[in-house]
């Protein structure tokens, strides 16, 4: 790959970063308003009815409360701007280091499983592409929809049974004291299942075996093989590099939701088993918390998949 | 439901023969087997809803409990409980059926709604529109639903309604692709230059004439991440509860037998999940093939 110039991917760079800061605050806004309608007042849990009218009694004021929704909105914008997102109902403990603290697992989970789902899907989607639908595709392009469709937990039990029958090893205990004797092994479980289970193999042999059809019918790529250049090299940048960055960016969320699922089957200690116990505790701090740092997650995903873009296309930073 | 681009289109000219003959034969079989699949799903959700049922699905029979499937009487045999499975999964069609059909509507009537304004007119409306649909892209659609369910405690015919919205963006972009496309068509400018009025052009050339499919598409995509997100939602314990039967919870209650070895009260469900999904998907890019890709300009 040849790189020309810095700039188009600088200027990008900037224009997508003020676009991911007004997405950011459109999520936080979206999220305020969710919990903001939610029915229930913390005042009037806080006060007990001890207090008839609790919007005259003074106390949003005596708190530091604002009594607008926007002011309530802008001043906890603030708050979490400057990482304060305040503490958990449930254990007392400040939320963005839980979340922290449990984040590197739902990444460690989540990027093995997108390298897990593409390791299977891109043999699948290439193969036919190349070759058409063949006696050896065809069963492979089906056995990516019967995968996709397979529910990840069932298939997290069935693993669970098997791992435990057949090799003699309870995975239940990942990530605890348990994982220290056995190495990384029961990690891969886990990954494995989330990497086959999320339900997007099939949408990814598709996807990339369009786009590969499609660059394979340019006339560069015929005219490059005729020369007696290589068909993968010349299709490369065109037909996986792209495409696949565009699956990882918009794939993200897909495995994010999948590894909520994962960690409630496998008690893996992340992000989605904390927005799960959140849930079920109307713990809000913790699962505004989530939701916001997903949100970041997947915006640096695009962040990413964009900048690739440009790199490899330097024109589109005109666009 | 997933995304498909519109500019992938082979011209291929078949116009005499008969579709059947157009078509790739491995796409009538998706859309063969689909078109089973979804026929499955409405006949037994009818017949759920009139309490058409092989057994009780709430009587349990302490004498046949974890029955195996082809048991006399019970043909796909008996959960924990001993109750009949058949019926719980046919009544378990309740579950998703409706407000599945919620979410449909929803992301199908405004996603036309929002593409229609960004494709043919653009300009700013087109900037806001990509604002949002960026915007609700960023969400995880398990943990925004996680977090409504904290906020509200709702029911499935709620939860369906944000999965509704969330859907709106992507039927959105497919809408407005297809009009940027078909902006650029010869009838189109003929349809203007006679004269007619952006009413007619929009909803009789463009949405009726060429869009059906792209819609009809979206919504058995729709149906099929409506079970995914029932059964998802079932199993965390936010959705269907006992003893009211829906896939994914009878999943999650069979899950507790399963390490003993019995595996048919979780599987039985599964494999119904598996079908359908797989179903639904299948009938989806079947379709899409059909439809959408031989049709040429």
């Amino acid at each position: 790959m040849k790189f020309t110039s810095i700039r188009p991917i600088a200027f990008t760079l900037a224009r997508e970063l003020v676009i991911t800061a007004l997405l950011l605050v459109g999520v936080s806004f979206v999220v305020f308003v969710i919990l903001y309608s939610a029915p229930g007042d913390p005042f009037a849990l806080l006060l007990q009815g001890q207090v008839s009218a609790v919007q005259n009694s003074g106390i949003h004021d005596s708190l530091g409360v604002p009594t607008t929704w926007y002011g309530q909105y802008l001043s906890w914008l603030g708050n979490i701007s400057t990482g304060n997102f305040g503490t958990s109902i449930r254990t007392g403990l400040p939320v963005l280091a839980e979340i922290v603290r449990v984040a590197i697992n739902t990444l460690y989970l989540t990027i093995g499983a997108m390298l897990i789902t593409l390791a299977v899907a891109i043999p699948i989607a290439l193969m036919s592409a190349r070759q058409g639908t063949t006696a050896v595709t065809w069963p492979l392009t089906i056995f990516a929809y019967v995968i996709s469709a397979l529910p990840v937990f069932w298939l997290g039990y069935i693993a669970i049974y098997i791992s435990t029958h057949k090799f003699g090893y309870f995975p239940i205990t990942v990530g605890y004291s348990s994982s220290k004797s056995l190495g990384f092994i029961p990690f891969l479980l886990p990954i494995a299942v989330l990497g086959l289970g999320n339900g997007t193999i099939s949408e990814v042999v598709r996807y990339l075996r369009e786009e590969m059809e499609r660059v394979f019918a340019e006339d560069y790529i015929r005219t490059a093989v005729a020369k007696g250049g290589s068909i993968w090299k010349h299709s490369f940048k065109e037909g996986f590099l792209i495409p696949i960055t565009q699956i990882i960016a918009s794939k993200i969320p897909f495995i994010l939701g999948g590894a909520v699922v994962v960690e409630q089957v496998f008690n893996w200690p992340g992000m989605g088993r904390m927005a799960w116990q959140a849930a079920q505790d109307r713990d809000y701090p913790i699962i505004m918390g989530v939701v916001i740092l997903a949100a970041v997650i997947v915006r640096m995903g695009s962040l990413l998949q964009r900048v690739v873009y440009v790199m490899v296309n330097p024109r589109a930073s005109q666009e | 439901m997933r995304k498909y681009r519109q500019e992938s289109i082979k011209v291929v000219d078949f116009s005499d023969l008969p579709f059947w003959k157009k078509t790739d034969r491995k796409d009538l079989i998706y859309v063969g087997y689909g078109l089973i699949i979804l026929t499955l799903v409405v006949v037994s959700y009818i017949l759920g809803a009139l309490q058409f049922l092989p057994h009780d699905p709430q009587e349990i029979n302490m004498d046949l409990l974890m029955a195996p499937p082809g048991t006399a009487g019970h043909i796909l045999g008996t959960d924990f409980m001993g109750r009949d499975i058949l019926s719980r999964l046919i009544l378990g069609i309740q579950a998703y059926f409706l407000p599945g059909l919620l979410a449909i509507t929803i992301a199908l009537v405004f996603g036309t709604f929002v593409g229609i304004l960004s494709g043919y007119w653009g300009g700013h409306i087109d900037t806001v529109v990509n604002y949002f649909s960026n915007l609700v892209d960023s969400f995880p659609r398990l943990v925004i639903i996680l977090l409504v369910v904290a906020a509200f405690k709702p029911s499935m015919f709620f939860i369906m309604i944000v999965v509704g919205i969330t859907n709106i963006p992507v039927v959105g972009l497919l809408i407005k692709d297809k009009v940027l496309f078909l902006k650029q068509k010869n009838y189109i400018e003929a349809a203007t230059a006679l004269g007619l009025s952006n009413r007619v052009i929009i909803l009789k050339h463009i949405l009726w004439y060429n869009c059906r499919s792209v819609l009809i598409i979206q919504a058995t995509l729709g149906l099929a991440e409506a079970i995914l997100i029932e059964s998802s939602l079932s199993y965390l314990g936010f959705g269907v509860q006992e003893p009211v039967p829906s896939w994914g919870n009878m999943v999650q209650a069979g899950s507790n037998y399963l390490m003993q070895g019995n595996f048919w009260p979780s599987t039985a469900p599964a494999l119904a999940i598996l079908f359908t999904i797989m179903g639904l998907h299948l009938l989806g890019d079947g379709l899409n093939n059909i439809l959408e890709w031989k049709r040429g300009s």
